[in-house]
C-alpha cells in the first residue's frame, strides 16, 4: 500500500494535469481505445466505459492556463470555464480525444459544443441534454436516446459495439467508485480533520482523469488511511459549500474557507462524481433503462436540474441538516447564470431553516482571497460566538 | 464560574508575533506577554518558538492550556485549538481593557480598522482605510527607518516638532516622495514625523466619524502605542471639532492575542457543556 502522503501527492498531480498525460497513455496502450472528454456537471461514465472509452473530466483550466486565445471567443460577461476550456482545446491540450460530451449545464457549455464543432476538435462533439421532466416515461425516455446518440458517435470511432454485459460491468465499477467516494464523505462528517477539503477534492478529480479500476483502488486505499486518526481535530464550524458545480473553484478558495475556521462537510465541487446517489442496478437486461430510471430517481440537486416536485431549496436544508452543518455557504464563479438565479430561492429556504449563510463569488483563477477569508472568518465567529 | 484555566492567544501580525497566557476565569487576567519580531523568519516557527518559551517558563504542557487561540494570519499556528478572526479579537481585547468601550479603532501594520461594538464585544459595524498602505503602521516604520530613526524612537521624536509638514494621505508612494522632497528643503525630522502622524490621524477621524463611531474609543494595535500618534488624534480631533473620548491601554498592541484567549476561554466552556449535554 503507498504511503498518504504519496496517494495525495499523485492524487494532486493528476487533478490539475492539464495535458491529462496518465488518460492519453492509457489510450495509447491499445488502438481501439478512446478517450471522451466530458464537461462539468454530469454524464453517464458507464457508457463510455462500456465502449471501451475512458471519460476524461475536462473540469476548465483553472488559474494554471493563461488566457489569451479564449477571452476572443466569448464576452467579458461570460463566465471564465469555456475560455479556459477552449484555449486548452487551441492549444493542443486535448489532441488525442477523440470526442467530447457538453452536459446542458448553460447556454455559454452549449455554443462551446458548436465552437469545439467549427475548430473540428475531436471526432464528435455531443451537445448531451438532460431531461428536464422526471417522467420515467418521459425524460426516461428522452435520455436514452441522448445516451443512444453517443453510444453510436462512439461505435463510429472505434466499432465498438456495446452489449448490455458491458454496461452491467461498467454500472458495477462506478458503484463501487460511488460508494467508496460516499464513504470518505461520511467519514470526513464524523472527523473532518482526517482530510481537508483540498485533499479530498484533489482525491475527487484526480479520479476523472484515471481509469476507474484504479480510482477504485486509489479511494479504497484513502478510505483505509482515514479510519486511523490523523490531524488534530479544530474548535471549527461545520459548513456546506454550495454553488460550485460547474466552474471550479480555485484551490486557494477552499483553502481559505478552511484556514478561516470552517470545515467544509459537504460541497458541490465534483458533483458529476455524486450526481447518482446510492447503486444502480447492475443486472438489468436494458442497463441504459437502469442508468435513465437512476438518473430520474436516484439524482442529487443541481441548478442544471429543474426537478419542479423536488425544490433545490429544501434539498439543500435537508442536506445540511443530515451533515449536522452550522451554516451555508454559497460559492458561485461570476456569471454563473444557473447557480447564481438559484441562490435568492435558496436563501430564503436557509433563512425559514434558522440556517445561517454568506455568499460570494469567484473566478476559477481568482488570485486573492483576503475578502472571501474575511468574510468566511467573521462567519465562523459569528456562528462560534453568538448562536 | 468557579473553575479558572489556563488560555493562550496568539496574534500574527504581518512584522510582529504577539503571545498572551491568561487565567480564565470570572475575571479573567493577564499572566504574561511577549511579543516577537518576525523579521525573515518562517512565522509558524517563530510562534510555536514562542509558545515553548512561554509553556516552559511558567511550567506547563501543552495539554495545560485550555484552549491555544489564533488571531491575525494567525492559521499558520501549529496545535492551536481555534482560530478568531482579527476584528472580533480586538473588539474583546478593547472590552477586556475597558468594558465600557463602545468604539474599537485597531492601527496595525497593514490598515486601520474603525469597529463599533456593542457592551458583550459584539462586533456591530465597521470601516477600514482603503487599499492604500500610507495609514498603516507598515508606512510609519519605512518613513521612521528611512529616516534613521528606530520604530520605539518615533512617538518622541514627534512630540518635539515644531512647524509639521502634513504629507499625503491617500497614497504611500506619495506619501513617500513628499517625504523625500521634505528632507531635500531641510524640514526637520520631528516635523516630517508629526506630519505623517497628523495625515494618518486626519484619516482615522474621518473613518469614525463614517463609521458614528460612540465614545469612549479605545485604540488598540502597535500604532496605538505611539505617543506621537496619540498627540496628533488629539490635535486633529481639537481641529475638526469633533468630540470623541479617546482611550488607549499600555497593553494595546496586545489587544488581539488577549481577545483570542478570552474567546478561546468562553468558547472552552460553551464546548464543555455541549459535551456534557450530549452526554
Amino acid at each position: 500500500m503507498k504511503s498518504f502522503e504519496a496517494i495525495l501527492k499523485e492524487c494532486e498531480g493528476l487533478a490539475f494535469d492539464l495535458n491529462f498525460a496518465r488518460a492519453k497513455k492509457w489510450k495509447a496502450e491499445d488502438k481501439k481505445r478512446i478517450l471522451v472528454g466530458y464537461l462539468p456537471i454530469y454524464v453517464p461514465r458507464e457508457i463510455i466505459h462500456a465502449a471501451n472509452g475512458l471519460p476524461v473530466g475536462i473540469m476548465g483550466a483553472g488559474d494554471r492556463k493563461q488566457i489569451i486565445k479564449g477571452d476572443a471567443y466569448y464576452q467579458s460577461y461570460i463566465c471564465h470555464l469555456p475560455r479556459g476550456i477552449i484555449e486548452m482545446a487551441l492549444d493542443k491540450n486535448l489532441d488525442d480525444f477523440d470526442g467530447f460530451m457538453f452536459p446542458a449545464i448553460c447556454d455559454c457549455v452549449r455554443n462551446l459544443s458548436g465552437m469545439f464543432k467549427l475548430s473540428k476538435k475531436g471526432k464528435f462533439q455531443r451537445y448531451f441534454d438532460y431531461p428536464q421532466n422526471f417522467d420515467v416515461l418521459i425524460g426516461g425516455t428522452f435520455y436514452i436516446q441522448e445516451m443512444e446518440k453517443i453510444l453510436e458517435d462512439m461505435q463510429a470511432v472505434n466499432g465498438v459495439k456495446v452489449t448490455p454485459e458491458a454496461i452491467n460491468k461498467a454500472i458495477k465499477l462506478y458503484n463501487t467508485n460511488r460508494r467508496l467516494i460516499e464513504e470518505i464523505y461520511n467519514i470526513r462528517q464524523q472527523y473532518p480533520w482526517r482530510l481537508s477539503a483540498v485533499e479530498t477534492y484533489h482525491i475527487l478529480r484526480a479520479g476523472i482523469t484515471i481509469p476507474v479500476e484504479e480510482h477504485n483502488e486509489m479511494l479504497e486505499q484513502v478510505v483505509e488511511h482515514i479510519q486511523r486518526e490523523r490531524g488534530e481535530p479544530m474548535d471549527n464550524i461545520r459548513v456546506v459549500v454550495t454553488g460550485s458545480f460547474c466552474e471550479q473553484p480555485p484551490i486557494g478558495l477552499i483553502k481559505s474557507i478552511e484556514m478561516a475556521g470552517c470545515y467544509i462537510v459537504e460541497d458541490d465541487f465534483m458533483l458529476g462524481s455524486r450526481q447518482i446517489q446510492g447503486d444502480i442496478n447492475d443486472n438489468s437486461k436494458n442497463p441504459l433503462e437502469a442508468l435513465a430510471d437512476a438518473y430520474i430517481h436516484q439524482s442529487t440537486f443541481t441548478s442544471c436540474f429543474y426537478d419542479v416536485e423536488n425544490p433545490r431549496g429544501k434539498r439543500l436544508v435537508k442536506l445540511a441538516k443530515e451533515r449536522n452543518a452550522d451554516g451555508i455557504i454559497f460559492s458561485a464563479a461570476s456569471f454563473c447564470d444557473p447557480a447564481l438565479l438559484d441562490r435568492p430561492q435558496m436563501q430564503q429556504e436557509c433563512d425559514a431553516a434558522g440556517i445561517p449563510h454568506i455568499n460570494f463569488q469567484y473566478h476559477e483563477n481568482t488570485g486573492q482571497f483576503k475578502v472571501i477569508k474575511e468574510q468566511a472568518g467573521t462567519f465562523s465567529d459569528s456562528i462560534k460566538l453568538w448562536a | 464560574m468557579k473553575q479558572s484555566f489556563n488560555t493562550m492567544g496568539i496574534d500574527v501580525g504581518s512584522n510582529f508575533i504577539k503571545l498572551v497566557l491568561m487565567d480564565y476565569s470570572d475575571k479573567p487576567k493577564l499572566v504574561d506577554k511577549q511579543t516577537e519580531k518576525i523579521r525573515k523568519r518562517n512565522p509558524t516557527q517563530v510562534a510555536d518558538e514562542m509558545i515553548q518559551t512561554m509553556l516552559t517558563k511558567h511550567k506547563l504542557k501543552y495539554e495545560d492550556i485550555a484552549y491555544l487561540a489564533s488571531t491575525g494570519e494567525g492559521d499558520l499556528v501549529k496545535r492551536k485549538r481555534g482560530h478568531f478572526y482579527g476584528m472580533t479579537t480586538h473588539a474583546k481585547g478593547a472590552n477586556f481593557f475597558f468594558p465600557d468601550a463602545r468604539t474599537v479603532v485597531d492601527m496595525g501594520a497593514l490598515y486601520v480598522r474603525a469597529v463599533k461594538i456593542s457592551g458583550d464585544a459584539r462586533v456591530e459595524d465597521y470601516k477600514m482605510t482603503g487599499q492604500c498602505a500610507s495609514g498603516s503602521g507598515q508606512f510609519v516604520e519605512n518613513i521612521s527607518r528611512y529616516l534613521g530613526l528606530s520604530i520605539e524612537e518615533v512617538g518622541e521624536v514627534s512630540l518635539s516638532a515644531k512647524n509639521p509638514e502634513i504629507s499625503s494621505g491617500i497614497c504611500a508612494v506619495l506619501a513617500e516622495t513628499d517625504v523625500i522632497n521634505m528632507v531635500s528643503r531641510g524640514i526637520t525630522t520631528p516635523d516630517i514625523i508629526k506630519g505623517i502622524h497628523l495625515s494618518i490621524a486626519n484619516r482615522i477621524i474621518k473613518l469614525m466619524s463614517s463609521l458614528k463611531g460612540e465614545s469612549p474609543i479605545i485604540l488598540t494595535g502597535g500604532m496605538a502605542l505611539n505617543k506621537g500618534m496619540l498627540q496628533a488624534i488629539e490635535e486633529q480631533l481639537k481641529e475638526t471639532g469633533k468630540k470623541f473620548e479617546i482611550k488607549t491601554h499600555p497593553d494595546a498592541g496586545y489587544a488581539g492575542a488577549i481577545g483570542a484567549a478570552l474567546w478561546g476561554g468562553f468558547r472552552h466552556i460553551k464546548l464543555k457543556e455541549k459535551k456534557a449535554v450530549a452526554a
